[in-house]
Parts: structure tokens; C-alpha cells; sequence
């Protein structure tokens, strides 16, 4: 039996010789081992036996399967089986040699023994890690870069379900802000902060050696905008978590050397499992989850009560008055009244009579209600996740199969997500020289939001705004309490906005905004071993990715009843002052009619992506004089991805008449007359080429030298062959100081090795006009028979056009102690950027006002580390800890930009020489005016007053708060283990920056905004200094600024403290006793009690329930939810 | 052993990544990385010629520094500095719209558009089919040069101009981030524009534009040689091009109708439309510029006030009517309808986005004006008074309640004009009487300012409180506006303060 097997276990031991020294560099049994010719030996005994290896700190010894037992001298040999058993037959004198990758290989003479038991030591200097750099695995020891590696399974946190929320405080260097919770949004990832000032500095991400390209490309600013394209931002939001095998970070330029010209940002590469050789196994993790309903406990709003009393204050001070009101676009419970006061369709009684006691009874009962709008809004809601993989493997072949479920009911109402994968791995040997593998990734998605809108800023009044914003959340913090979503009869109660009725809850279910997404990948390797140490390797994928986005907008709901507003029913107030309406440029005295009289909108926008991607490389490893290690590598690899993006507004679907458009003409003739295009299509063409050559020396395991040259070539810089290619290079080197004979006599330390990089790397600046950049449009006038094409100059060739780049330098330490129980690694970088893209002001004369070019410098320092440690490792109980922190601090040295202040004081800041990568920057805010209590800044020329013009150049004055990225942040990690119970917890923290606190103040409100308590100490009356008063309306047009209220929330009185330090998980396991599963006939099974999110246990108070991360920016984003998992995992 | 069988290999592997490569590198990465335009066709560099026109608005600034401006107080505001600055003859601050930095980046930006097409026209191998488009460009090149030269160089003085610094002429497409250029002088500058204008309006034909009246046509262009002329003081062709402009240099049906009672009757904001439209026969050569002008310049601290509404309009005149014009509005607000704003919206709901104004950059009235005192200057006699009395037939009425022309009693004569003007000389009566018809004809629009510096005529401004008088006087420095800052990058001295 033996015999016939024995072919194919050779084939393995090759493959596993030729792993050997694809990671360690060298074996002195390789080099004997190989030989070509087949013997058959006379069997003298037979010797039968098991291989066990230490466990896991400190546990019982685990039998080892995959040994290499083999006879010496001789090819001779055979592997244990999974049980760790092996059968050899040898003569008795004969020695065997046991060899594992990772484990010292042990000599054991048979000397007429029958029956062995092995014991494999660890091989300390081996550690079993290799870096995966995504062109290569390289020994952990001879790796000279700056790279963390993360197991699938530590990283994994149950019931979260884009795996790039995983890296949170686990890495050291890396930054993830959950700028937005939703399901698809990505977080805001940063690896050793920014390097770009005008670019996207978000790190690569690589999936099994693939480059995973962006379906549409979301800047990391544009990340916190709520729009509905951040939900296709997070690139990895169709893995399925349990696919993923590790992480890898590689964050220096000696570790992205081989990704040339991408990787400034650093680049996350994630593998996911394979297929494993032994019996099928079959896993199955479930987890069950539920969201907690945010609580006005946790957020600083007034009750109704509170809220109805400032709302008398505003009427006492003219801004509820009868006829301003009745006719207002936006309205609450005061306009409600004012209209209850009429007397309607020729009734005798009016709503409401108007007398003093009436009005007073009307108002009081909203002042009663204290709407619960958080418990309206939201649910506890319930999520489920189902993975189930098989991993089945021969020696020829290994299969990994796996397809998950998730479903999520959605958190707020209008929300929820339902999400599959499917994921085939195979891996085949098919001869000792040629390798194929196959990979098919696909993933669906379906998902629903609030219907929405894209932000628009306004720099004039200073705000940001959405029109027709339904984002429960912002909802729920803006809306008055007072205000009530069910009448006194139970049905749905409407208030007014956008001149049209309103109900959060109706308009939720009838503006709705639905998501798919299909993203397919199929990815082939070929491995041919043309020599023993000369390996061809071919990587190949096709990826096909779509989404489409529907936004359905019911003709009942608000948004095409606002374009109604005025005209059905009439009302000529509303009419003349309804900006939804539309007056024909060629009749300018008429009254504005109504584009949309009937039906809803149906507005659509679709993103695909065809991306190929195809690498050759060659390996090739030499070993000599037995300290000598040298290894060559060269690849060349090729990118193509095509994008379209099409977008399309229906006017005048009408949902209810079975989807017959009712189209006006008009609406067409308005959008066209407005320069707005009704419909679009954009295609974007990315090309890549790509060369690099590496070459690694290591003497004797301890000297490493390593030096990359890579060549990048792309056309995303225009036609000009000048820009079009990039060298860029790198020179690193490592020394391993615990190989030194005279470390030999300091045994605590078990590992020490020190790194240093020097590199150039680059990446792509947005600016594309190494040639002319010419952009078609239509003129800007206004009659459509004056209307005509052109062409015009969008930006003038810049021969000078250059990738952005910066020269990295990075000393490391890699330490371990007491055999690697405590272990830490620190990693200290100096980074100068240049020829970073900015703009700059010209003479104009080339007829380019301000370009944007390749001038702007940016340095940045940063230091990171972490510790591990198995504190404690007993056979019954452990307590491991792992803590990260990374600090990192950038200036800008040269940029000649020209923000206007509205730039700057927003919550995402700006870009200013001297300052930080975005620096907060906030108007003066001195006092309050005596008088009024309206707020006074002090201005440009030193004088106080009201008047703060947004758009103004002049922002010098301004009071520069800090930057708005975290420079400090980390996260501390504790698992104990007792028995069969693990408990683990993660805290994360994160500090250094300044936040922009939500802007809350206007120079006027409605009967509808919701005010936080800061109004309970406004200014009432002279001598009263607190938060700015409410202004009386006749006062408001003799204030000299047009908008103090509004720069009030952008002054240096509306900052707080960015850091923070949460309960990130907190996880609770116990693996069922072996003996009890064995009876479901199970190979094991565990359960998971886990709470994610759990705990703001420090922030500052000014946030006053303000979350850190999340930016409230409406439209689609939410914050991330605490959540409670079930977790249950079952292995067949 | 193994070395043949590895060269072998080796051969074959690169032959393979050799192939993989070589084949695609060059075309692979020719790819647009986006659906940029290109200019392979005449219809593409027609296109691209719509953008050779400056995109800005020169009022706010000339007419704030003219004589036109007054002070209306403090109870018009705090002034913006676009509206003040000017009108205190300082260098205006800011640079966006409406300011005189904002002008000289939309004429070089026009004038990139034009030298670009240029650069296409002259390396394509079918040049003759772009002539028409080559017109255009040299035209609309000369013209952008011309604005530039006639706001930050010095008027055109024939004794001074070999000395005085002009501005950078710009002939080919800037391909560097900062590069260097010369102002050279106003001679020189005037040479280039008249060398593109004459070899440019040759070539221009009557069908190349879908929107003519937003182009150089022939007649346009005649009518911008006419101002040319006019400023470089050669009369004769002055006459010649204004001449060229109308059919049978018959200006008089193409005037705006002001005195019609049909044009009375209109409402405002028709009115207002009417002004800028292309149907307007009055409109030669129409501009859109990004402005807030016309939603702002009534409401400016300084602007037009009854005091200067009574210096003009409302003044006698030498016709010896009343002048048809209205105006509307109170103390504050004076105003013409002459402005439709075109709001384009950030996004299609937005309530905030960028102003737009029409602009007439040649009518029918400055063409008549040009000819009118070019043959002043000539000494003709009798085709000035024709042009005159043909503008007042368009204006002039007898009284408000007899809303009517009247050639018996309105006809224009040099005995008129010898009278009211007080002077012997009918030349320098019918001068007068030109540049104070114009100063009315062009009100809100600007051109009031090239006349005064033309002349040389002195500015005065005082404060509404009487308290400080400012005199611009003809020698000022201040009456050339100032190049912007960033200029220097590019070599480029600024004007002397």
C-alpha cells in the first residue's frame, strides 16, 4: 500500500523541499535529498511510529501530520499521516531523519527499534512565518522591510462583516476611522497617515496576489460625505470574512518595494484559505447578531418641553409670526397651527379657534410628547451570518470551498442588506514541476437605504446641506421632539418641508434608495519549477464587478410634491417662492409652473469594472558555500481596468400606475436650460505596465541585504510618453544579532534583529494633463437657441507632469524574549514627500489661472510598535496580550494653495503649508455681543465684529486647532483562556486631533430643528454669558456679517478633543468538550458570546454624545452600532 | 551538466515575457485615461473656439473708476471691494469675478483656446478646410490682446507707445507650469493685434457659426476694427471697417429701439432679456462672462445716483430733447434693464451656484460712434451729423407726455452744437457731443472708461460726506489698472504705483 503511494509522497517531498527553500534560502537535506532515480530497498524492519510536536503555549502535545520521514543518505522515505503516524521500511541500522518546516530537523538512529515516538522541537529561528509580500514569500528572518502579519482567525471579529473594519487597533501604523457605519462604506483607512496632500491615500489592497481595484474610486475625504457612493467604497465588502486566511500590512518601502509606484499608502494584502491535504473538513460558523437602538441618553437633545419653551422665545421674538410662518417651506408644530387656524374647504369652524387658551391647549399637548424619534426610527434589529467551507486535499489536488449568507434587517428603518459569497479554490500538483491553481470569488449583494441626494456645501451661508435628506439618524438628532409622528388617532401625523407634507416614516417607505452589486473574480496561477531553484510563476485574473444603485421616489412622497408645491394646490405664496418650480427663460414675467405634475422620479446610477490583470515572474534561489544565500526575482505584470459610470433621472414615473412615465417636457428643457444633464455616461480607462527586479543576499542567516528596482509605466498621466514611466527602487538590509555567537550567552533574548530601508516611492498625483486635457460641454447662456457645444482648455499640457514621490527611511527592531514569549517590534520612519500635486496660482498667462502641478512637499515622521506576550501559558489556562500604538505626524512644507476659509473650518479641514496634512482651522470667536448675545469674531485686521465672509482668501487669522486625522492610535488586546473558555477584550484608542463639533447654530430656526442643551444657556438677556442667543428677527438684518450664527459653528468655540479610548470587542468562548460533540458526530463545536462596539469609555466632553469617528453628513451614513453576537462554529 | 538545458529555458522564458511585452508596451498605455475631447476635426476646433472669447466681465471696475460712479453713502453698505476699490482708484482686492485679475485670466484663457486651435490648424494637413476657424482664432487672439493692452498698458499714444510696456502677446500654447514672458511695448502689441486682425478677418466667412452672434463674424470683426482703429487713431479705417460692418454701412435700422413706444411699453424683465439677446440686431458680438454685476451693480455704494442722472439724462441736451431712456428704481437702486442674470445651480436643486451675464462686447451704437468721430476727427462734417441725428432719432423724444422723436425740432445741427457746447471749433462740438452721447448710450456698461482715457480726461471722485476728494488726473499712474501679483513669476514687471 505503502509502495503504491509512494510516488505521490514523493512528489510532496519534493514540493516540500522546494518550499523549504523558497522560504528558508537553504537546507544542506535538499541538497541531498534530490536525486532522480527510483530505488527499491530490501526491507529489513519495518519501523511504525508518531511524530508529535509541542502545543500551542504550553498545551499537551499535538500529533503532527505531513512530517518528512526519511531514511539517510538515501530518497527513502515517507510522511506522517494525520494522526502524526508513519510506516517505514529501512534496515536496521539505518537513521531517519525528521524534518517539518518550522521544526528543527531531528536525527534518530533506528537501532533495531520497531516503534518510534518523535517529539519535533520548534525551531526558534524559524518561527514558521513567512512574509507574504504578494510577489513572494519571504523567511520572516531574512525579510528586511517594515510588514505585520495577522491570522485570519485573530483578526476575525464576529458579527462584523467587512473585513476591513478587522484591522482596527490590531496594527500598529494603521488607522481605521469608522467615518460612517454602513454596511459597504468603507472606514477610513490610513497606513502611516497621509502622503498625499491632494490625492486619495488609501492604502492598496491585494487579494491573493491580485491588485483589487476600486469599483468607483472614493477618496478617503469623500468617505464622511454620506453620499450614496460611499456604500460602494469599501473595495472588500464582497469577502466573505471566514475566507480569509491572514492579513499582511506592508507599510515601508522595502516591504511595497515590489508594488513600484502604488504603494506610497502602504499596501494590505489579504490571502485567503486553501484547500489542505487530509480528510474533508467541513466548518460552519454562524453568527447571530442584534443592534441596540440608539438612546437619547447617549446624545445631548431637548426634550419637547425644553424645546417648545425656546420655540416661545423665538415667537416672543418674531420669528413664529402668523404670516411668515403659514407659507413657510419648512414648518413644525407652529405652522401647523397657523393653518389649523383657517378656515378650510368652506368649513364653518376653523381647525383650531383662534384664542389665546386654544393656541396655548394646541401647544402644550406637543409639548408633551417627547417624541421618542430614535425608537421610532431604529430596531433592535437582528443579523445573521451562515459560512460553511469544505477543504478537501490529496496530494495532487486541494479544494477549498466555501459560500456564506448574510442578512441584515437593517438598523434604522428603510435599511437593511443581504449579502452572498462563494468562493472555489483548487490547487493542483500536477508533476513536481508544474503547479496550477484556480480561484473563483463571487459575491452578490443587495442592499437598501434611505433614499438620498449628494451633499451640496454652500460656502456662502456656510453649510452643508441635502436636499430632501431622510437619513434616520440625522433625523432623529435634528428633528424636534415636540413634533410627533402618529396623530392622537394613531394615524401618521405630516408637518411640513419643502412646501410639501411630511412624515419620516412615509417618506422612508416611499423613497427608497436600493443597491446591488455583483462582483465576480476568476484568477488562475501556473507554477513551473524550470529548475530545482529556478521557478516561472504566472498570475492571471479577470474580475467583473457591477452595481447598480435605483433611487425610487414615490409620487406620494415629499420630494416630488415639493416640485408640485404651489401649484397643485394653489397657492400663490408658495408659488411665487417655491425654488422646485420653473419659470421659462423666454417668458421671465410668468408664473413658475410645475415640471413634474404628476408621477415620482426614478433616478439611477450604475458603476462596472473590467479589470484583467497578468504577471510573469521568475525566482530564482542560490545557495552557496552553505552561508551564502542569494535570490533573484523579476516580474513584469500588466493592468487594464475599465470603469463606466451611467447615471439617469427619470422624471415623472408614476410608481402607483403600474410605472407609466408621465414626462413634461419642461423638466427636461429645465435641466438642459440649467446646464444639468438628465442622464450620463462616463468611461474611465486605466492601463498599467509594469517591471521589477529584486535581489536578496543573506550571509549565514544573519547579514540580509535586499534591493528592488521597479519600473512602472501608466497613461493615467496623459498622452506624453515624458510622465508616462516611473523608476522608483529601494535598498534595505537586516541583521540578526541573536545569530551572533556572542548573543549565544544571553539567553533571554531569543530573537533580535535590526532593519533599515532606504527607498523611493511614488504614487499617481490626480493631475492628468501631461498633455492637453480638453473637456466638452455646452456654454453657459441662457437660451437654448443661444446654446452651442464647446470645447474647452480643462487643463493646459504640463510637461513637467511627475508622479507624486517620497523618499522613505525606516529603521526597525524585531525582539524577542524568554523563547519568543514576550515579542516586540518598533518601526521608526522619516518620510519627505515631493513633487506632491497642489495647486498653484500662475501669472495666468498660459491661460491656467491656478494649476495643478507637481511642486508640493510634505514630510512626515512617525513611530510605531508592539508587544506581544503569553503572559501566562499553562496547560489549563492563558493570558496572551498584544499592545499596538503608532504615532505619526506630517507637515507640509511647501504648498501654495489658496483656500478660502470655508476650506478650512469644515469638519474634514484643510491643506496649509506649516501645518499638518489637514489642520482644523476655526474663525476667532471672541465673545458675545452685549447687546444681543450674537456671536463676534475677531477678523483679518484685528477688529471684532459679526462679519465672517466664508469665501474670503484671507485665512491667515484664522486659529489653527490641530489636525483633524488622529496622530496617536492603537489598540491593547487581552485573551485569557481557562480550559475550554477563552475571554478576550479589545480597546482601542486614538488621540492627537481635533474635532469639529456638529453645527447646531443658525441665524434663524423653524418650529422643526431640535437644539442640544447648549441652548439652555444661551444668552437671554445683557449680562448673560454662555452660548449665543437666539436673535430677535428684526435684529437679524442689521448684523454686519450676513451669517454670524452659522460661523459661530465653525469658530474656536465649536471644537473638541479628538481622543478617545473605546471597548472595541469584548468576546466571550467556550469550545464544547470534545467527548459531548463527538456524539452530534461533530469534530468540534464552540460558541461565542461577542460584543462589538461596546463601550465610549473615554472622549471628550464637549462631544456631549457626539461620536469621534462618525461624521453626521446625513444621506447614508450611520454610525457604527453597538451589537451583540451569538457566534456558534461547528467543524464535521 | 544541467548548463545547456538552462540557457535553453532561460531562452524560452524570456522569449515568452519578451512577447507579452513588447507587443502591447508601446499602443498599451496610449490609451485616454478618460473620455477627454480631442481636436481631430474643423468641427472640434470650432468648438474649441468657442471658448476664445474672454469670459469675464470688465464692468464692474471700469465703470466704478469712471466718472459714473458717485458715492451714494453709507447707507448703501459697507462697499464691496470689487465696487470700492476702484472707485477710490486703488488696486482692487480679490480676484474673483468682476475684478480686473479674474479679466486678464479670462482673456489669456481665451486666448490659450485660440493659440491651441492654432497649433492644430497649423499642423494639419488639410489646412485649407480650417481657414474660416483660423480666422477666427487670429481675431479673437488680437481682440483678448486688445482688451488687455487698452485696461493694463497705457492708452495708445503714437509719441510714447515704442516705449510704453505692453503686455505679454501670447502666440503659442504654454506647456510648462511657470514660464517666462516679456510685456515688450504697446507698439509692439498693437502691431501683433493688427497683424492677426488683418489676417484673420479676410479669411472669416459667413456660414462657420451655429450661434454667430457669440462669434467673430465679418461683421464683428469689422466692428472690433473700428474700435481698434478708433484707439490707434487712423481714421480713414475707422470709417472703412465701420463702413464694412452693416450692409451699405447702413447702421441706423439696426439701433436699438429705446425710443419706440413699443420698446416703452415692455416690462421690465423682458426688457432686460430683450437688451442681451441674440434676435437684438443691436447686438454685434455678445459675451457670457461669469458676473454679479447685474444683479449687483444697482445696489453698489458706488454707482450711477441721481446727481449723475441729473449731470446726463436728465440734463439738457444738444438735441434739445428729452432722451428716451428709463430708468428705475429709487435713490439706491438706479437702474437699466440691461442685465438677465443666467443662475447656473451647483446641482440641480441647489439655491446657490454661479451668476452668469451677457455681455455686449460690440453693438450697433459703438460702431456708429466709432464712424461718427472718426469722421469728426476727418472732418466730416455732414457724415458725423447724419450718424448723430440717425442715434437721436432712436432716442431722443420731445417730452415725457409727447413720447415721440420730432426731426423738425430735434435735428441735430452744428449750429446746436457750436451753441450749447460754447465753442467755435464743430470739430471738437461734435466730439463733445459724441463722447457725452456715449456716456449715456453705455451706462452700466463700461465703455465710458476708454473714452475718458482716450482723452485723457481727469476723475474726479468725492466722498459722500464731502470730506475727501480724489482727482485721477491725466498723467496718473492709477489710470492703468494692475497686473496681478503672480505676473512676476512669469518676469513680468507690474505698473508702477
Amino acid at each position: 500500500m505503502i509502495k503504491n503511494f509512494y510516488p505521490k509522497i514523493k512528489t510532496s517531498i519534493n514540493f516540500i523541499f522546494l518550499l523549504l527553500l523558497l522560504t528558508t534560502g537553504f537546507s544542506s537535506q535538499a541538497k541531498t535529498a534530490k536525486h532522480t532515480s527510483i530505488s527499491v530497498f530490501l526491507a529489513d524492519i519495518v519501523v511504525r511510529g508518531t511524530v508529535q510536536a509541542p502545543g500551542n503555549n504550553g498545551g499537551p502535545a499535538d500529533n503532527m501530520a505531513g512530517v518528512t520521514v526519511l531514511q539517510k543518505g538515501t530518497n527513502n522515505g515517507t510522511a506522517t499521516d494525520a494522526s502524526g503516524n508513519f510506516q517505514l521500511t529501512v534496515p536496521d541500522n539505518a537513521v531517519l531523519v525528521f524534518s517539518m518546516v518550522g521544526y528543527k530537523t531531528q536525527e534518530v538512529p533506528v537501532s533495531g527499534r520497531t516503534t518510534l515516538a518523535i517529539t519535533l522541537a520548534l525551531d526558534e529561528n524559524f518561527l514558521k512565518e513567512v512574509v507574504v509580500t504578494g510577489y513572494q514569500e519571504v523567511d520572516k528572518r531574512l525579510f528586511t522591510g517594515a510588514a505585520t502579519t495577522l491570522s485570519g482567525s485573530d483578526a476575525k471579529r464576529e458579527g462584523i462583516t467587512d473585513v476591513s473594519r478587522m484591522l482596527e487597533g490590531r496594527v500598529a501604523g494603521v488607522t481605521v476611522q469608522n467615518v460612517s457605519g454602513t454596511f459597504g462604506a468603507a472606514p477610513k483607512i490610513r497606513v502611516r497617515g497621509a502622503t498625499s496632500i491632494t490625492g486619495d491615500n488609501k492604502p492598496l489592497w491585494v487579494v491573493d496576489g491580485i491588485i483589487l481595484e476600486d469599483v468607483v474610486n472614493i477618496s478617503n475625504e469623500q468617505l464622511s460625505t454620506g453620499d450614496p457612493s460611499t456604500l460602494l467604497g469599501s473595495s472588500v465588502a464582497g469577502l466573505n470574512p471566514d475566507d480569509i486566511e491572514s492579513f499582511q500590512i506592508l507599510k515601508d518601502a522595502s516591504a511595497t518595494s515590489l508594488y513600484g509606484a502604488r504603494a506610497m499608502n502602504g499596501v494590505i494584502l489579504i490571502t485567503t484559505k486553501k484547500g489542505k491535504v487530509g480528510q474533508p473538513v467541513i466548518s460552519y460558523t454562524g453568527n447571530f447578531s442584534t443592534y441596540l437602538k440608539p438612546s437619547y441618553r447617549n446624545f445631548d437633545i431637548m426634550n419637547s418641553y425644553d424645546q417648545m419653551s425656546v420655540y416661545a422665545e423665538m415667537a416672543r421674538k418674531g420669528w413664529l409670526d402668523y404670516g411668515d410662518v403659514v407659507n413657510r417651506a419648512n414648518g413644525g408644530v407652529y405652522l401647523k397651527m397657523y393653518n389649523l387656524l383657517e378656515y378650510a374647504d368652506g368649513s364653518e369652524t376653523p381647525g383650531l379657534y383662534n384664542s389665546p387658551e386654544a393656541r396655548a391647549a394646541f401647544l402644550n399637548k406637543y409639548a408633551q410628547a417627547n417624541t421618542d424619534w430614535f425608537d421610532i426610527l431604529f430596531r433592535n434589529s437582528f443579523q445573521q451570518e451562515h459560512s460553511l467551507s469544505l477543504s478537501s486535499g490529496t496530494e495532487k489536488t486541494q479544494m477549498y470551498y466555501s459560500t456564506s449568507y448574510l442578512q441584515d434587517n437593517g438598523w434604522s428603518l428603510g435599511s437593511g442588506v443581504q449579502r452572498f459569497t462563494g468562493n472555489v479554490r483548487a490547487n493542483f500538483n500536477v508533476s513536481d514541476k508544474i503547479q496550477f491553481g484556480l480561484i473563483t470569488q463571487g459575491s452578490i449583494r443587495d442592499q437598501r437605504a434611505p433614499g438620498t441626494l449628494g451633499r451640496n456645501s454652500n460656502p456662502v451661508t456656510g453649510e452643508f446641506s441635502r436636499d430632501f435628506d431622510i437619513n434616520p439618524f440625522s433625523y432623529a438628532l435634528n428633528t424636534s421632539r415636540a413634533l410627533t409622528a402618529y396623530d392622537e388617532n394613531g394615524n401618521r401625523e405630516f408637518f411640513r418641508m419643502n412646501y410639501a407634507p411630511f412624515n419620516i416614516l412615509h417618506e422612508l417607505e416611499n423613497n427608497t434608495l436600493d443597491l446591488n452589486v455583483i462582483d465576480l473574480k476568476i484568477q488562475g496561477e501556473f507554477r513551473y519549477n524550470i529548475l530545482r531553484n529556478l521557478k516561472y510563476a504566472f498570475d492571471g485574473a479577470y474580475r467583473y464587478a457591477s452595481t447598480g444603485q435605483e433611487h425610487k421616489i414615490h409620487e406620494d412622497s415629499n420630494m416630488p410634491q415639493a416640485y408640485r408645491a404651489g401649484v397643485y394646490p394653489e397657492n400663490a405664496t408658495i408659488r411665487a417662492a417655491n425654488r422646485f418650480l420653473y419659470t421659462s427663460p423666454e417668458d421671465p414675467d410668468a408664473q413658475p409652473v410645475s415640471v413634474l405634475p404628476s408621477g415620482g422620479f426614478y433616478i439611477t446610477n450604475d458603476d462596472f469594472l473590467k479589470s484583467y490583470y497578468l504577471r510573469n515572474s521568475l525566482d530564482y534561489n542560490l545557495n552557496f558555500l552553505d552561508v551564502h544565500t542569494l535570490r533573484l526575482f523579476g516580474s513584469q505584470e500588466l493592468r487594464y481596468i475599465n470603469r463606466i459610470n451611467k447615471q439617469f433621472t427619470g422624471y415623472g414615473y408614476q410608481y402607483d400606475k403600474g410605472g407609466v412615465p408621465f414626462i413634461d417636457p419642461n423638466a427636461i428643457k429645465q435641466a438642459v436650460e440649467g446646464n444639468f444633464n438628465y442622464y450620463s455616461m462616463n468611461m474611465g480607462f486605466d492601463r498599467y505596465l509594469a517591471y521589477a527586479a529584486n535581489a536578496a543576499y543573506s550571509y549565514a542567516g544573519k547579514y540580509q541585504l535586499n534591493g528592488t528596482v521597479r519600473y512602472d509605466g501608466s497613461n493615467l498621466l496623459g498622452a506624453a510618453r515624458s510622465a508616462r514611466w516611473l523608476p522608483t527602487w529601494n535598498v534595505s538590509s537586516s541583521w540578526n544579532v541573536d545569530e551572533e555567537a556572542f548573543m549565544q550567552n544571553l539567553p533571554v533574548i531569543s530573537q533580535l534583529t535590526l532593519r533599515a530601508t532606504y527607498g523611493l516611492t511614488a504614487s499617481m498625483g490626480n493631475a492628468t494633463n501631461s498633455s492637453l486635457v480638453l473637456q466638452s460641454g455646452s456654454t453657459l447662456r441662457p437660451y437654448l437657441t443661444e446654446v452651442e457645444s464647446a470645447i474647452g482648455i480643462r487643463y493646459l499640457e504640463n510637461t513637467e507632469l511627475t508622479w507624486e514621490k517620497q523618499y522613505e527611511t525606516n529603521v526597525g527592531l524585531n525582539l524577542g524574549l524568554f523563547q519568543n514569549k514576550l515579542n516586540a517590534t518598533v518601526d521608526a520612519y522619516n518620510r519627505d514627500g515631493f513633487d506632491l500635486i497642489g495647486p498653484i496660482r500662475t501669472s495666468g498667462i498660459g491661460g491656467e489661472a491656478i494649476k495643478i502641478a507637481n511642486y508640493a512637499d510634505m514630510q512626515s515622521q512617525g513611530i510605531e510598535g508592539s508587544l506581544g506576550a503569553g503572559i501566562i501559558q499553562e496547560k489549563d489556562y492563558g493570558w496572551r496580550t498584544q499592545l499596538t500604538f503608532g504615532y505619526n505626524h506630517s507637515t507640509i512644507t511647501n504648498l501654495k494653495s489658496e483656500p478660502m476659509i470655508w476650506d478650512l473650518v469644515g469638519a474634514n479641514g484643510g491643506p496649509q503649508q506649516g501645518y499638518s496634512y489637514r489642520g482644523l482651522f476655526s474663525i476667532d470667536f471672541d465673545k458675545l455681543n452685549t447687546a444681543n448675545g450674537s456671536p463676534i469674531f475677531i477678523n483679518e485686521e484685528g477688529e471684532a465684529g459679526n462679519n465672517v465672509y466664508l469665501q474670503s482668501n484671507a485665512t491667515s487669522y484664522l486659529k489653527y486647532e490641530g489636525p483633524v486625522d488622529p496622530t496617536i492610535n492603537g489598540g491593547f488586546y487581552n485573551a485569557f483562556n481557562y480550559k475550554n473558555f477563552t475571554l478576550s477584550a479589545l480597546l482601542t484608542y486614538s488621540g492627537g486631533n481635533k474635532i469639529r463639533l456638529n453645527p447646531v447654530y443658525k441665524n434663524s430656526y423653524t418650529d422643526l430643528d431640535a437644539m442640544p442643551s447648549d441652548f439652555l444657556t444661551r444668552w437671554i438677556m445683557i449680562g448673560d454669558d454662555g452660548t449665543p442667543s437666539i436673535i430677535e428677527a428684526r435684529n437679524q438684518s442689521a448684523l454686519d456679517g450676513a451669517y454670524p450664527y452659522n460661523a459661530y459653528n465653525y469658530s474656536s468655540a465649536r471644537v473638541a478633543n479628538g481622543e478617545f479610548v473605546r471597548l472595541k470587542q469584548v468576546s466571550l468562548g467556550y469550545n464544547l468538550p470534545t467527548i459531548l460533540v463527538s456524539r452530534f458526530h461533530l469534530k468540534n463545536m464552540s460558541l461565542n458570546l461577542v460584543a462589538n462596539n461596546l463601550w465610549l469609555i473615554y472622549a471628550d466632553k464637549r462631544l456631549n454624545g457626539q461620536d469621534p469617528e462618525f461624521f453626521s453628513t446625513g444621506g447614508v451614513a450611520l454610525p457604527v452600532p453597538r451589537q451583540f453576537t451569538l457566534s456558534l462554529k461547528m467543524g464535521i | 551538466m544541467y548548463q545547456p538545458q538552462m540557457n535553453k529555458k532561460f531562452k524560452y522564458i524570456f522569449l515568452l515575457l519578451s512577447t507579452l511585452t513588447a507587443s502591447s508596451c508601446k499602443d498599451y498605455l496610449e490609451q485616454a485615461p478618460d473620455q477627454r475631447a480631442s481636436l481631430d476635426s474643423v468641427e472640434d476646433v470650432a468648438e474649441l473656439l468657442v471658448t476664445a472669447y474672454p469670459q469675464a466681465n470688465y464692468i464692474t471696475f471700469t465703470e466704478a473708476m469712471s466718472d459714473n460712479a458717485d458715492d451714494k453713502g453709507a447707507a448703501a453698505g459697507g462697499g464691496d471691494p470689487i465696487n470700492r476699490d476702484p472707485w477710490y482708484f486703488e488696486d482692487v482686492r480679490g480676484r474673483e469675478e468682476d475684478t480686473p485679475d479674474f479679466y486678464w485670466n479670462a482673456c489669456y484663457k481665451a486666448i490659450a483656446a485660440a493659440n491651441q486651435a492654432l497649433a492644430v490648424i497649423n499642423t494639419a494637413t488639410n489646412p485649407e478646410e480650417y481657414s474660416g476657424q483660423k480666422g477666427e482664432a487670429l481675431v479673437a487672439r488680437a481682440y483678448a490682446h486688445f482688451m488687455l493692452v487698452s485696461l493694463f498698458s497705457k492708452m495708445y499714444d503714437p509719441a510714447t507707445a515704442v516705449s510704453d510696456p505692453g503686455i505679454p502677446y501670447v502666440t503659442e500654447p504654454e506647456n510648462v507650469v511657470i514660464k517666462q514672458y516679456e510685456r515688450k511695448t504697446v507698439a509692439y502689441v498693437y502691431e501683433q493685434i493688427e497683424k492677426d486682425l488683418t489676417e484673420g478677418l479676410p479669411l472669416l466667412n459667413g456660414s462657420q457659426y451655429n450661434v454667430p452672434k457669440y462669434h467673430f463674424t465679418t461683421a464683428a470683426a469689422h466692428a472690433f476694427a473700428s474700435r481698434f482703429y478708433l484707439f490707434k487713431k487712423e481714421y480713414d479705417k475707422v470709417v472703412a471697417h465701420a463702413n464694412a460692418v452693416f450692409v451699405g454701412g447702413n447702421i441706423l435700422p439696426n439701433l436699438r429701439p429705446i425710443n419706440d413706444p413699443a420698446y416703452r411699453a415692455m416690462e421690465y424683465l423682458n426688457r432686460e432679456a430683450n437688451y442681451t439677446e441674440a434676435t437684438n440686431p443691436a447686438n454685434i458680438l455678445l459675451a457670457e462672462t461669469r458676473s454679479i454685476w447685474g444683479r449687483s451693480f444697482a445696489s453698489y455704494r458706488y454707482g450711477f445716483t441721481f446727481d449723475i442722472l441729473n449731470e446726463t439724462i436728465w440734463s439738457a441736451n444738444v438735441a434739445g430733447g428729452q432722451w428716451g431712456q428709463q430708468l428705475y428704481g429709487q435713490n439706491l437702486s438706479l437702474r437699466m434693464p440691461k442685465f438677465r442674470e443666467h443662475f447656473v445651480r451647483e446641482s440641480q436643486n441647489a439655491n446657490f451656484g454661479d451668476p452668469y451675464n451677457i455681455i455686449p462686447l460690440f453693438t450697433a451704437e459703438e460702431v456708429l460712434f466709432n464712424r461718427a468721430e472718426a469722421n469728426a476727427w476727418l472732418g466730416n462734417t455732414a457724415a458725423t451729423l447724419k450718424d448723430l441725428n440717425d442715434y437721436a432719432s432712436t432716442r431722443m423724444i420731445v417730452s415725457d407726455s409727447n413720447p415721440v422723436y420730432d426731426p423738425e425740432t430735434l435735428y441735430i445741427t452744428t449750429a446746436k452744437i457750436r451753441s450749447f457746447y460754447r465753442t467755435t471749433s464743430v470739430q471738437q462740438g461734435l466730439l463733445a457731443t459724441i463722447l457725452d452721447f456715449k456716456r449715456v448710450e453705455f451706462l452700466f456698461e463700461g465703455l465710458r472708461w476708454f473714452d475718458l482715457m482716450r482723452y485723457n480726461i481727469p476723475i474726479v471722485h468725492t466722498t459722500a460726506d464731502n470730506a475727501t476728494t480724489i482727482t485721477l488726473g491725466p498723467d496718473d499712474p492709477r489710470r492703468v489698472f494692475q497686473i496681478p501679483q503672480e505676473a512676476t513669476l512669469s518676469g513680468i514687471a507690474l505698473n508702477p504705483r
